[in-house]
């Protein structure tokens, strides 16, 4: 019996006076990939905010990777985020005047020390091997998106985070996308954690949560 | 990596580090002209009250200039209670003669001194007395003068009456006439430019004034004067008096001095100089108050831009965040940024002001000034100061940015 | 004030026991009990040797360790620089663990002894507030307390400041150095950079004879112009610095060019350049003492060029007339040395009263004797400064020259004989030139107005 990746209890999280999540109880095992679904305001991101160690809960108890993240300074959380969780965005969010491989460089930078042979590997193994020394700019959105999966596994994460990762790519380059995601955990074995609306995307997972409102209100096993 | 991500960062927002820069380099280029102005003015402040020079003032009593010292009570000021404090004296006498050389003619001061003089006082050491012993700092070009009817000539007396070395210049007045060789010309950088001088004697003579001197310039070792040495003599009580009265004030030292001339009043020195000295003491303050202003406008110039770049730039601060920079990580890229641009600003500035400096030299104080080596570390760390001062604000921001809301929008 | 000036010597006793418990945090309880007792020890042997070689001989040895231990440190910083080189990593156990053995407590005792010794010297001149005994007993008081703070305060510093085996050294050079540079018979820049000027003189002589070219051919004004730098007093004190300072930066060199462990065999790309992360910020911790050292040395070297000004005031010392009432001060005797230009004060009982003069040779070649009093201020005495006396009363300057000169605020001159073998004086000339003088200072009182 291993210790679940991410382990919460009555997790909670409002601002203000809105309430994003009410009291949640998940557990997501190590290597498994979990699909969150929900409408726009249903809570799901503030759950990967949360889990990520972007955000602070407003109550009850989140470990992730055996670590208390309530515990945590501002740089204990930082670097709990740079050791261990690695994160794809929507909208890419790389340095625009970095090429690709100083983006992935400069995750390396904060993890440790940059190593360039390492990340020209990691962008080699995406597939961009011929895109080193092009700035985002002048990559399509399937490769702005695969230059960040190479950026969020660097560090060699033990949970990948995706916040509707492939939520402005067409259906060829989603489906590309989750085939590398697929891949590279079947290599590196970490947990993955995706949010998204789009039923398709979801079926790529061991298991499906529905949040409504920020509330777990339905969950699928797909596969064990 | 820093070093690539300031390059890139540099590279591609050259507006805004631009506009960061000058701002800095007019700060320290402001900072450089007014501190090297005041520098250059303290400088020759400092030249002018410096310590060996005469310090006390002999002259007549009689107001109406009539009056005349004793020559022959000169040699008591090397008896007086505070002798071993006086370093040296001079006497003059002084009368405005016609001058001619070379066909020009010129009315001037003739002043009769004493240039070295071997002085021999019963019961004390002999020394020597005069000119080259209080006013070191006269340049004089050729030799003093040796003979009783040589001379040193003023620089520009020399200069109007067209005479150089080894030339003969002719003098009357009232119908007696003179004439003295020129053995050096002199250049002080003060009012002694415009006159001849010659040895006491001879223009004693000259003038029809026998053992006459209008004034003594002495020269003291003194303490610093304190409140306790301003105070009014006359109304201190004994033991006051007594102090006041042991302390080489440069009052006191000139109220012992005046003992012993007859008909003389002493006035030290410093009294004129001093009052020089508070005027140029509150330009320097003014200088150093718009110096100040100057740098705090130009940090809060740098604050602006770079709460400006800040906006531009949270995205991407949020993301480092996000890949788990700590604030440390941040600020170094962030002061990384800030303290390149203000070398180069500081050097810049410190070149910009310099030429500042100079020109506004020339053109208010019509003089040259020669740089200080220590403005070039002065310009660079104000520029330091004014950077980091103006970064305070714009890096709180960014160590503040929450990346949760910055990445969601 | 007297503490004050006693805190540099302290402080660096301090910081040598902060430093060498960090050095070596294997051995802390003892090497932290060997630092208090050497600094006992010290401070006792330097009262022994005060007691029984008076004279300069204990500081010249003082200075002598002080020296060695500087020149010590560089052969080991040479050595650090050298293996730093080698391609091959410090090992952390067995050779070098055996060598620390012996190290640890050598380095620890004889810095503590040096340290305890220079705290001692501040006690030998004759302002000292205290006697050797309480002194003594105040400084192993101190000393134990010192090394005790520094026990527990070093545990206080953060776990990752580390310092290399030749950093440590350095750091106590560095200590021992700045906290000779506060006591001015101690210096060793000056000499330092003195020597460096006359090495280098000698050499450009000796080699310029050697080839005979004093009109070479070849020898141009300007190399002429260059050769003079080699004479100059800058060349002293630029030379000096870089004596000074080499060793340190050695060291820092050293630990910059450590290797850094080999992370090959690790698959993991991440793990690796964590270790690597690890192993650079250990570095960068280890730079820290040797560059604190610099700022101590140039600390020491600016105390070198500019030390305090303080007036030259020995304490009096005691003197009485023979029955025939005369005084007699031998030339050289004790400490005193008559022609050394300085101010010797004496003090002679005469009854109830008691008269404070002094004897010194004054830049005219003169021996000249004169009451610690001016005929006009109260008697409060004078201090010697840089070319001239000062009446402490009324702060004024009186050229050394004419010290033995009436008038003024002059100090009152007394008859006295020469002798070859030192000075007498009539004990009752000087009891009545006292008399007098304090009294007419009461009478000047109405004469002045």
């Amino acid at each position: 019996m291993t210790v679940p990746t991410i382990q919460t209890a009555g997790l909670t999280k409002g601002y203000g006076d809105i309430c994003a999540l009410k009291p949640l109880d998940l557990q997501v095992a190590e290597g498994e990939w979990l699909s969150v679904m929900g409408h726009s305001g249903s809570g799901k991101s503030t759950l990967m905010n949360l889990v990520g160690g972007l955000d602070r809960p407003s109550g009850g108890s989140l470990s992730v990777g055996g670590q208390d993240l309530s515990a945590l300074s501002e740089d204990g959380l930082a670097r709990f985020r740079r050791e261990f969780v690695g994160i794809i965005f929507q909208q890419h969010h790389l340095v625009p005047y970095l090429s690709a491989v100083e983006n992935v460089m400069l995750s390396q930078y904060f993890h440790s020390v940059p190593d360039e042979a390492e990340a020209r590997l990691a962008l080699e193994r995406v597939g961009l091997g011929h895109r080193l020394k092009n700035r985002p700019g002048e990559l399509s959105g399937g490769e702005q998106q695969r230059v960040c999966i190479a950026r969020a596994i660097i560090n060699s994460p033990k949970l990948l985070l995706g916040d509707e990762p492939t939520g402005n790519l067409d259906h060829k380059s989603t489906v590309m996308v989750l085939e590398l995601l697929k891949e590279l955990r079947a290599e590196d074995r970490f947990t993955v954690v995706l949010v998204t609306h789009n039923e398709e995307v979801a079926a790529w997972g061991d298991r499906t949560i529905y949040l409504d409102d920020g509330v777990l209100v339905r969950e699928e096993r797909l596969r064990s | 990596m820093l070093f690539r991500i300031l390059k890139n960062s540099f590279l591609k927002r050259p507006k805004a580090v631009v506009l960061v820069f000058i701002s800095i380099a007019m700060g320290a280029a402001v900072a450089t002209a007014f501190l090297g102005i005041a520098g250059e003015v303290s400088h020759k402040m400092a030249l002018e009250l410096r310590s060996y020079g005469a310090n006390i003032l002999l002259e007549p009593a009689a107001v109406e200039g009539g009056g005349y010292l004793r020559e022959t009570d000169l040699p008591k000021i090397k008896t007086v209670f505070w002798k071993y404090n006086i370093t040296g004296f001079a006497p003059y006498l002084f009368g405005v003669a016609d001058l001619s050389a070379n066909g020009k003619k010129e009315r001037a001061v003739v002043s009769g001194t004493w240039f070295a003089k071997q002085l021999e006082v019963p019961g004390e050491e002999a020394s020597v007395q005069g000119i080259r012993g209080i006013a070191p700092w006269w340049e004089v070009n050729g030799r003093w003068p040796e003979g009783p009817d040589e001379a040193v000539v003023g620089a520009s007396l020399a200069k109007r009456l067209n005479v150089g070395l080894g030339s003969e210049v002719g003098a009357t007045v009232r119908g007696r006439a003179a004439r003295f060789r020129v053995a050096g010309v002199v250049t002080t950088g003060g009012f002694e430019e415009e006159q001849l001088f010659a040895p006491l004697v001879t223009v004693q003579d000259f003038l029809g004034k026998p053992g006459q001197v209008s004034r003594v310039l002495v020269s003291a070792l003194t303490v610093p004067m304190d409140d306790f040495g301003r105070k009014d003599p006359n109304s201190m009580s004994k033991d006051e008096y007594e102090k006041w009265y042991c302390t080489a004030y440069v009052t006191s030292v000139a109220k012992n001095v005046e003992e012993v001339m007859a008909g003389s009043r002493a006035k030290p020195i410093w009294q004129i100089a001093s009052a020089e000295g508070a005027l140029l003491k509150k330009l320097n303050a003014v200088m150093l108050l718009l110096t100040v202003l100057a740098l705090g406008a130009s940090a809060s110039a740098v604050s602006t831009s770079l709460m400006a770049s800040m906006a531009e730039r949270s995205s991407e601060i949020a993301l480092m965040k996000a890949m788990g920079a700590d604030r440390f990580q941040v600020a170094a890229i962030f002061l990384g940024e800030v303290l390149i641009v203000s070398t180069a600003g500081g050097f810049f500035g410190y070149l910009a002001g310099n030429q500042l400096a100079a020109l506004i030299s020339h053109s208010v104080f019509n003089s040259a000034i020669a740089s200080p080596l220590w403005l070039f570390p002065t310009a660079i760390v104000s520029a330091f100061l004014v950077a980091l001062a103006g970064s305070v604000a714009p890096l709180r921001r960014a160590l503040n940015i929450e990346a949760v809301r910055v990445l969601k929008g | 004030m007297f503490a004050a000036k006693l805190l540099p010597q302290l402080f660096a006793f301090f910081g040598i026991a902060a430093v060498v418990l960090r050095g070596y945090p294997e051995r802390r309880r003892p090497l932290a009990v060997s630092v208090g007792a050497g600094f006992a020890v010290g401070a006792a042997v330097a009262f022994f040797l005060f007691r029984n070689f008076p004279g300069s001989f204990p500081f010249e040895l003082i200075r002598t360790v002080v020296g060695a231990s500087f020149f010590l440190f560089w052969g080991i910083a040479v050595t650090a620089l050298y293996r730093s080189s080698e391609r091959a990593l410090p090992d952390a156990s067995g050779r070098s663990s055996r060598l620390d053995a012996v190290a640890a407590p050598v380095i620890a005792l004889g810095a503590a002894v040096t340290a305890g010794a220079l705290a001692a010297c501040r006690f030998s001149g004759n302002d000292a507030p205290l006697g050797p005994v309480p002194a003594l007993v105040l400084l192993l008081v101190i000393g134990a307390l010192l090394a005790a703070a520094g026990f527990f305060l070093e545990a206080k510093l953060p776990e990752a400041l580390t310092v290399s085996r030749a950093g440590t050294l350095g750091g106590v050079v560095a200590l021992l150095l700045l906290s000779s540079s506060y006591l001015v018979r101690l210096d060793l820049f000056s000499p330092l950079s003195m020597k460096v000027m006359k090495g280098c003189h000698d050499f450009v002589h000796q080699f310029m004879e050697s080839v005979l070219i004093p009109d070479h051919l070849f020898v141009r004004p300007q190399i002429w112009g260059y050769i003079g730098i080699l004479f100059s007093k800058e060349v002293g004190f630029w030379g000096g610095m870089v004596i000074w300072f080499t060793p340190f930066l050695l060291v820092a060199i050293a630990v910059r060019f450590e290797l850094l462990p080999s992370v090959g065999h690790i698959r993991q790309g991440a793990q690796r350049r964590k270790l690597l992360a690890a192993a650079i910020r250990q570095r960068r911790m280890k730079l820290i003492v040797p560059l604190l050292s610099l700022v101590l040395m140039a600390g020491a070297a600016y105390r070198s060029s500019f030390p305090d000004v303080e007036y030259w005031d020995p304490k009096p010392i005691p003197v009485a007339a023979d029955p025939s009432g005369d005084v007699f001060i031998p030339r050289k005797g004790g400490e005193v040395d008559l022609s050394d230009g300085k101010l010797h004060k004496y003090l002679l009982k005469g009854g109830a009263r008691e008269v404070r003069f002094f004897v010194m040779l004054t830049p005219t070649g003169k021996l000249t004797v004169d009451l610690d009093a001016c005929a006009i201020c109260k008697p409060d005495g004078y201090g010697q400064g840089e070319g001239s006396v000062i009446c402490y009363y009324c702060k004024t300057l009186i050229p050394l020259e004419t010290v033995g000169k009436p008038g003024g605020c002059n100090p009152v001159p007394v008859a006295f004989s020469e002798k070859p073998d030192g000075v007498h004086i009539n004990g009752v000339t000087l009891v009545n030139a006292w008399s007098t003088t304090v009294q007419s200072t009461g009478a000047k009182k109405e004469g002045g107005k």
